[in-house]
């Protein structure tokens, strides 16, 4: 599940996506981790402000459900999604002083990633680096669709739903902000940033001067 | 997925909710009504769990084998059960795109210092792909004499000496898929060389990924590797911060 390494986009529009991953892993610690996974939900709920999604696979997204919903389902895996360095950076600091001993994987700027990783005494152990997208690639859609569909790594968010969120903007039948919500509420497991999305939406619904 | 003819009330607000745009409308007893192709479908379920039918027409009726791998390859709250009849041990709930790949490498120690991790996610970004074309790939792969990663869903349908898919699910066709494997940072500039190549013998896309221990500097060793290969490194990347415990040892 490499889900959200894809994530396209200029540095300006990556400043407002950084995902954290929680992941036990079976063979080495998952066994006695669901309790660790209910703390992580609350260590979440002090840290709303920074946070646009959160969710895992197996439950659902924030448009479904609350933190204290997804905190009783089984959670294997969780996302979180954040809208800027310092709403990640403050989370971070949380779980390291709490020391779950859980595998954390960040997904955004590396050299972002890698100061806020110094600035709290972490240093990256692994590291997973797209080198784009091969092949029939005239098959793929405009580059600011891709910037926001690539933010559901399962394919959930169709490029042709982008199109439609533009045009019912255009025609003022949705405000980005509601198209926006509408394109995350398909990405099952909540990786999707609809804070970034309704950023992107502004502009390629011409309401943004650039 | 299905859409019953008899409820369907032809409205189209469904069709731009499929990733692979395989509902249309057709004529039906009463007008328009919505269809969806079957040969496109991938089974993800996104049409019904969109939730925007009026008509609750929309439904998934039992899937066979070989037709039930495009929903284990395609929704992502499917489990990969075929993949474990053929041998796959799925890891952690068996959801998602079914590989922990560098997720857990603090704990894990898969990727090891001196090797890199490469991942072809064949079909992605929401183009899809038949299997037949992930067959063009791996054939390539195991004439290179790479193994897959046995702790995938897809390496338990690829033979591991010629790289054949599963004849069966040949023509099957998924929202994207993971070809997955170890090599040495030594090898990596000719095998990134070579995946490239085979990228024009495909009808689909793929999304191309490294793996790699990052060096105590901080520096990423196979940046400069895939720049030689030609290849430009994404500024967004995933990175474990190495809080897992037991911690792997080098």
């Amino acid at each position: 599940m490499t889900h959200t390494l894809h994530r396209t986009g200029d540095t300006d529009s990556l400043q407002m996506d950084f995902v954290l991953l929680v992941l036990p892993d079976k063979d080495f610690n998952a066994e006695g981790s669901s309790e660790k996974m209910k703390q992580f939900w609350d260590l979440f709920s002090r840290h709303q402000g920074g946070i646009v999604n959160y969710g895992n696979c197996s439950s659902g997204n924030s448009h479904r459900f609350s933190i204290a919903d997804l905190k009783e389902t089984k959670n294997s895996i969780l996302n979180v999604v954040f809208k800027d360095r310092g709403g990640l950076k403050a989370c971070l600091q949380e779980i390291k002083d709490r020391d779950f001993g859980i595998s954390i994987i960040i997904s955004g700027l590396y050299e972002e990633v890698r100061k806020i990783c110094d600035e709290i005494g972490l240093s990256p152990h692994t590291v997973g680096v797209s080198l784009g997208f091969h092949g029939k690639t005239e098959k793929l859609p405009d580059n600011r669709v891709l910037d926001i569909t690539t933010m559901c790594g399962h394919h959930m968010v169709s490029h042709n739903l982008v199109g439609k969120m533009v045009k019912e903007i255009n025609d003022k039948k949705r405000t980005c902000n509601e198209a926006a919500t509408e394109l995350s509420k398909q990405c099952v497991c909540g990786a999707f940033n609809p804070f970034r999305a309704e950023k992107i939406l502004e502009k390629m619904a011409g309401l943004m001067v650039e | 997925m299905r859409i019953d003819p008899e409820k369907c009330v032809g409205c189209m607000e469904c069709q731009d909710y499929c990733p692979m745009g395989a509902i249309s409308g057709v004529e039906g007893k009463d007008g328009y009504i919505s269809e969806i192709n079957q040969d496109d479908c991938v089974e993800c379920s996104g049409c019904l769990r969109s939730a925007v039918c009026p008509t609750d027409a929309i439904y998934m009726p039992e899937l066979e084998w070989p037709r039930c791998v495009r929903a284990e390859f395609s929704n992502p709250a499917v489990s990969y059960t075929s993949a474990e009849k053929f041998g796959f041990r799925e890891p952690g709930g068996g959801l998602g795109r079914g590989t922990y790949e560098m997720k857990t490498n603090d704990v894990s120690g898969r990727f090891r210092r001196g090797f890199a991790g490469v991942a072809i996610e064949v079909g992605r970004p929401g183009i899809g792909t038949t299997f037949r074309d992930i067959q063009t790939i791996s054939m390539a792969l195991a004439e290179m004499g790479i193994e897959l990663e046995p702790m995938n869903p897809l390496t338990a349908f690829i033979d591991k000496k010629t790289g054949k898919v599963t004849e069966a699910i040949l023509d099957e066709t998924i929202l994207s898929a993971i070809l997955e494997f170890i090599v040495r940072i030594e090898q990596l500039k000719e095998v990134l060389q070579n995946v490239r190549a085979v990228s024009s013998k495909i009808d689909t896309v793929f999304a191309l990924d490294l793996f790699t221990r990052v060096n105590e500097d901080g520096s990423v060793p196979v940046f400069s590797i895939a720049k030689e290969a030609g290849f430009t490194c994404s500024q967004a990347t995933k990175t474990n911060v190495g809080l897992g415990r037991p911690l792997a040892k080098d």
